[in-house]
């Protein structure tokens, strides 16, 4: 991922990069919020690229815009002005139904706080996404269960949320995020709920998905230690790269 | 899993809650199904009415009587096959006068002709054709009395005042519904025998039988016109028609009933609706989770109204069982017994616990229908509640 003007930063792995097909491409974005008369400008003219198998962090403190910046790369929030393509597709022009299905195709969260339905089983947790594409049941239970190998968690698909516990249940959101085989993995504080031990297996396994099954992640994060994790550290600072 | 399986999980979330919402709607319908029973039980003789037979009256009033001569000319009218009268006695049970029942003074052959719903034994139809102070008792009236085939029972007149004496020789239970189960009926001849001259040979009102049930409304027709130039002209109409004629006197009792069991049903379709809107107020987030995973509004929506409906449908399901044994075994089993002259069958009618069960289900979407609208607009950003 590179934002306009840190190029020195993200310079070497951009030129390891640079035969990979382009994610993200993000040019001249803006986002204004109106909270009464007030004018806020979370965001300003932010430019970014970011090419397949990157993993990104994105830190600031509160307030920054790097939850906004994620949630419309991820499709969610739509910007004030500027261009947003993702997997190819013009996220500005789209409806919102359009976006829906874009996000359900392309998009994986993960969640601080995991947000698993608790009358599901992780394995149907899992199974969540597929129920809106067109797989039969036996293959989407088949996927679910792939998933949760992948994320080490074979042994525990017939568990609740609440028999699990906050690592196992971050590791079912990784599940439900890669089940659909998305191209984009957007992560907003995943360890922020976690101890030390849960929050680095947690990032191993994205690191995982970044180098084996080449994810493009972005994660924002306020902690430093799950920062270095990624290839990438991009700092915002009242809507602008530091 | 899919997407009706998922939303009908969610009802067993809070369960307390849901437990509480069940048998909230489940005693809003055994309500509506006692409330509705209770009309339909008194309406239950007009429904049920005989398609095939025709009331005749006098044209004026009810209670003006009609000579017994008419039912010769009444014989000769083409598709007639039998024609019977009657009168009304009023009789009241002497030590238990606030006991409503029919009494009816009639030409027992012919009525036997007529009302071929009636079962009773052998030898206690012959018993009771033989037997001018004969009486033929339903079976619910006799319960209510204690009255046992064999007994002589003193009664007092209202119409026809003195305490007249009748044997119990037969007790009746019906076929059909088109006749109830809780009247006495006596041989007209021992009342007619029995009163002063200037009331002699009148009939309260005829009842004939047709060869064809379309013919009923022709028939009343005939009936009619052939007494037009009579003093005492009359008015025939089908059976049903006359019977819903007398109901219609108690039109606003029945539609105050009626308008009562509907009110319980929106206090009930609040109820549910408070209940899912909470729910929906608690799932803010994992909407918000939803949506961001790419599922739709309608998606939203219907979750929230597919749970509605499940609870509805659990509500219902749970209140017709407990309406079954309430009504067919206990207040159903004391008010034929005690009130059975205006409540004669009193059951569970199947449409009612159909229409009970549909509505349950559609009160419940209906409930819903606000709660849905918001969950499916609501901001996905702003229910992930997360903003950097």
């Amino acid at each position: 991922m590179t934002p306009a003007g840190s190029v020195a930063e993200a310079a070497p792995e951009t030129q390891a990069l640079g035969s990979k097909a382009v994610v993200i491409e993000v040019k001249g974005l803006s986002k204004t919020y109106f909270r009464g008369k007030e004018k806020l400008d979370v965001l300003r003219d932010l430019s970014l690229t970011a090419h397949e198998g990157e993993f990104i962090a994105l830190m600031g403190p509160s307030g920054s815009g790097k939850t906004t910046l994620l949630n419309i790369i991820a499709g969610l929030d739509r910007p004030s002005s500027g261009s947003v393509r993702v997997a190819g597709a013009d996220l500005a022009g789209m409806s919102d139904s359009a976006l829906a299905g874009f996000r359900a195709a392309n998009v994986g969260f993960i969640f601080q706080t995991y947000n698993l339905l608790p009358v599901l089983t992780a394995r149907e947790n899992v199974e969540l996404p597929l129920l809106l594409t067109s797989l039969g049941s036996a293959e989407r239970r088949r996927r679910a269960e792939t998933a949760l190998k992948v994320v080490g968690l074979s042994e525990r698909m017939d568990h609740y949320p609440r028999q699990l516990s906050g690592g196992q249940e971050q590791r079912v959101t990784i599940a439900r995020a890669i089940v659909t085989d998305p191209k984009l993995i957007v992560a907003d504080e995943p360890t922020g709920d976690l101890d030390r031990d849960s929050a680095d297996e947690i990032l191993s396994l994205l690191r995982k998905l970044q180098t084996e099954f080449k994810k493009t992640i972005i994660m924002v994060t306020h902690d430093p230690a799950a920062a270095e994790s990624a290839g990438t550290v991009h700092h915002l600072d009242k809507g602008k790269f530091k | 899993m899919n997407l009706a399986s998922l939303a009908a999980r969610n009802v067993l979330r809070n369960k307390l809650r849901t437990v509480l919402t069940v048998l909230g709607v489940a005693v809003a319908i055994l309500a509506f199904v006692l409330l509705r029973t209770v009309i339909w039980s008194w309406t239950v003789s007009a429904e049920y009415a005989a398609k095939d037979r025709v009331a005749t009256r006098h044209k004026i009033t009810f209670i003006s009587p009609l000579p017994v001569r008419y039912k010769t000319q009444i014989e000769q009218i083409p598709g007639v096959t039998h024609v019977t009268w009657a009168s009304w006695f009023g009789a009241k049970h002497p030590t238990r006068e606030s006991d409503f029942f029919q009494s009816i003074a009639v030409d027992p052959p012919s009525f036997m002709a007529v009302y071929d719903e009636i079962i009773l034994p052998a030898a206690q139809r012959e018993k009771w054709l033989s037997n001018r102070q004969g009486a033929l008792v339903g079976e619910s009236l006799a319960k209510q009395f204690g009255w046992k085939v064999g007994d002589r029972v003193t009664l007092a007149g209202t119409i026809y005042p003195g305490d007249w004496q009748f044997d119990v020789d037969a007790i009746y239970t019906v076929k059909r519904s088109s006749l109830d189960k809780a009247s006495l009926m006596f041989h007209w001849d021992y009342l007619n025998d029995s009163i002063d001259a200037r009331r002699k040979d009148e009939a309260g009102w005829f009842i004939s039988r047709v060869k064809n049930a379309g013919d009923a409304a022709n028939t009343a027709k005939r009936i009619d016109t052939l007494f037009d130039d009579q003093d005492a002209q009359t008015l025939s109409m089908d059976e049903h028609a006359m019977n819903a004629s007398f109901l219609g006197m108690f039109s606003a009792v029945l539609t105050a009933i009626d308008l009562v069991s509907i009110v319980i049903l929106v206090i009930m379709m609040l109820i549910l609706g408070n209940t899912i809107a909470m729910g929906v107020r608690e799932r803010t987030n994992e909407y918000g989770m939803l949506r961001a995973l790419g599922f739709l509004p309608k998606h939203i929506a219907s979750f929230v109204l597919l749970e509605a409906m499940v609870v509805g449908l659990c509500g219902g399901g749970v209140g017709l069982l407990l309406a079954y044994p309430v009504v067919e075994q206990g207040l159903g089993r004391f008010l034929e017994e005690n009130m059975g002259a205006m409540f004669p069958y009193f059951h569970v009618d199947a449409p009612i616990a159909g229409l009970a069960l549909v509505l349950s289900v559609a009160l419940g979407l209906v409930a819903a229908i606000v709660p849905a609208y918001q969950a499916s607009k609501l901001n996905v950003v702003d229910s992930l509640r997360r903003v950097g």
